[in-house]
């Protein structure tokens, strides 16, 4: 026992400089990771500004479900995301087929080398763009629809639009960046699949259907279950760089509710609260995706 | 050539045309901003989304727009705050990538699971902003670089890199005597540049992208960063509101200047850095990407 002991401490000993390279990093993580989940407590709080906060249970939990506002606010966030994964999804997912049908690898690269640019935007730049793009009546989209003689629409402001800007701007920045991923499984195929296909003779399309599509199967549902992991998520940047009062309740969601109602509004155990629920539920969604991806793939996503 | 050509299916053309439309339709929002921020101030009324070339050709607009104190303080502190940042990264990253390479390491399932941990649950919006309060980094350049030294995603691709530095290099040095700080930065680092080149481009951007924070805990607008500016322009609907009337003496140029292509300009300043640096290092952010696999 005491000899084990002694293996052991001559090996911490030996290794002691990496302990202290390592210290600064987990030191880092303790404080501005761990300490915050710490924080998570004033949830379950009242704050008091002169002694100790006071417990009051499940008081701010209660409150938030018998909001309205929360209601409409969890509705939201389901919505904007089921909408993304639905519209948005399957876009890089045909990108990269289509990448793959192009034999001349000058024009390939050139295309893609655009088509990343906009993941490198933020989402406050990318509200100024979309915003002067979508303007009613000089933006870009409505001279296009004016040509058509479709009447203008104010696409930011109008409730029935908001959404589909959303996933419009999220395909806009993402479907390259998204794609890589699908185009780096196509190039992992091996090309006997597709000369054996060739002499076979089966078309294009039938290869692109039983050979490309069938083998990168894997990849899809992999990014598919990392994507509903983040479900709760729903692009807090772009929701909060979009929105303007004629669309707030349509488009309010978990995390700018956080910010509104509790940082600005000072509710913060509320908001706290609100912040907690939206993590527990992305939590569970993780480890279940994760459940599955190791069914389906055998191989977990974390 | 012309051989080849011939042999192009239909289908690949059109596929190929329908490509090339699509890359218009990525840039042109892009390029219709830059066209708004050098059209003349006498054509600027009738510019709008489909205006395809800049009249009356003018730098008046950066010209004036610069000259505002918050927008160039607001460079200034973007600058500040990413290469301050950068350095913090890049140090801790590898440190931890050196470290947490050594399968051997006592205690190293800990420190990993430590660290995954917080990929997937964070304390959130408000118990981060106390921390800040209490560590009493509000307001202060520090909150704002900090908050996400080392990004755990980044530090396992740096890991992937580090990784596949020869043993016997590292072996070689610590039989000569280096400390493994010295192996880190004079053998390990310097034989994976390429993997230090890509978490730099990821945190640059971030960095630079940066605006939530510090709109959060920055407090004095003198601090604030270049996005932070840009956000305030692009919400608010009036051009003296942006500009302020303790300023309107001093950008008495913007205040001539249509809103419009005052946005259009600030929107183009905040894309440059990226642009500039976009050709150079596109590759590295690509194999980064396929390293990373994970989101983010």
């Amino acid at each position: 026992m005491s000899d084990a002991r002694n293996v052991l401490r001559k090996r911490i000993y030996r290794d002691r400089f990496f302990y202290f390279m390592l210290a600064p990093v987990i030191v880092f993580f303790i404080i501005w990771h761990y300490l915050p989940m710490w924080g998570v407590r004033i949830a379950f709080q009242d704050i008091r500004y002169i002694g100790a906060n006071e417990w009051v249970g499940l008081k701010h939990f209660k409150m938030l479900f018998s909001s309205p506002v929360f209601a409409r606010v969890f509705l939201n966030t389901i919505t904007i995301s089921a909408m993304k994964i639905g519209f948005f999804f399957p876009l890089p997912i045909i990108l990269a087929f289509l990448f793959n049908e192009i034999r001349s690898a000058g024009f390939r690269k050139g295309v893609q080398s655009v088509i990343y640019v906009p993941h490198f935007l933020s989402w406050v730049v990318i509200a100024g763009v979309f915003i002067s793009l979508l303007a009613a009546p000089d933006g870009a989209v409505n001279k296009i629809l004016l040509f058509f003689r479709i009447e203008p629409v104010a696409f930011m402001t109008s409730t029935k639009w908001i959404r589909w800007v959303f996933v419009a701007s999220e395909a806009w920045r993402s479907i390259g960046w998204d794609s890589i991923l699908f185009i780096a499984a196509i190039n992992s195929i091996s090309p006997a699949l597709y000369d054996a296909a060739t002499v076979d003779g089966a078309s294009r399309f039938q290869q692109a259907i039983h050979i490309t599509l069938a083998s990168i199967i894997p990849t899809i549902i992999t990014v598919f279950i990392l994507n509903m992991g983040f479900f709760m998520n729903a692009g807090f940047d772009q929701v909060f760089n979009m929105m303007n009062d004629a669309v707030i309740n349509t488009v309010d969601i978990i995390d700018t509710y956080v910010y509104r109602v509790g940082l600005t509004k000072g509710n913060f155990s509320l908001g706290t609260a609100a912040g907690l629920f939206k993590g527990v539920i992305g939590l569970f969604l993780i480890i279940s995706t994760d459940r599955a991806s190791r069914r389906i793939s055998g191989e977990g996503v974390w | 050539m012309v051989g080849r050509r011939f042999r192009k299916s239909p289908g690949e053309i059109v596929i190929a045309l329908f490509l090339f439309l699509l890359a218009i339709a990525m840039i042109y929002p892009i390029y219709n901003q830059l066209v708004l921020s050098l059209t003349g101030p006498e054509f600027i009324a009738e510019a709008d989304g489909t205006t395809l070339w800049p009249r009356g050709f003018t730098l008046v607009t950066y010209r004036s727009v610069l000259a505002i104190p918050k927008v160039y303080l607001g460079i200034l502190n973007s600058l500040l705050i990413t290469s301050v940042g950068l350095v913090v990264n890049i140090i801790l990253t590898s440190m931890g990538a050196y470290v947490l390479i050594r399968k051997d390491l006592y205690g190293r399932p800990v420190f990993m699971t430590l660290i995954v941990i917080t990929m997937i649950f964070e304390g959130g919006l408000i118990p981060d902003y106390f921390l800040m309060r209490d560590l009493h980094l509000l307001d202060t350049y520090w909150s704002v670089i900090m908050y996400k030294a080392v990004n755990p995603y980044y530090l396992i691709i740096l890991m992937r890199f580090f990784a596949g530095v020869p043993p016997s290099l590292i072996e070689a040095a610590r039989i000569d005597g280096y400390s493994e700080m010295r192996i880190l930065f004079k053998i390990v680092i310097p034989v994976s540049i390429a993997g230090i080149a890509t978490i730099s481009l990821f945190y640059g951007v971030f960095h630079w992208n940066e605006y939530f924070r510090a709109m959060i805990y920055l407090t004095t607008e003198a601090k604030w960063p270049l996005q932070v500016i840009l956000r305030e322009l692009i919400v608010s609907l009036e051009k003296a509101a942006f500009i302020g009337a303790m300023n309107y003496q001093r950008a008495a140029g913007a205040a001539t200047i249509a809103f419009k292509a005052i946005k259009a300009s600030l929107i183009i300043i905040a894309i440059l850095p990226i642009m500039a640096f976009y050709p150079f290092v596109l590759k590295y952010f690509v194999k980064g990407r396929m390293q990373g696999s994970v989101k983010e």
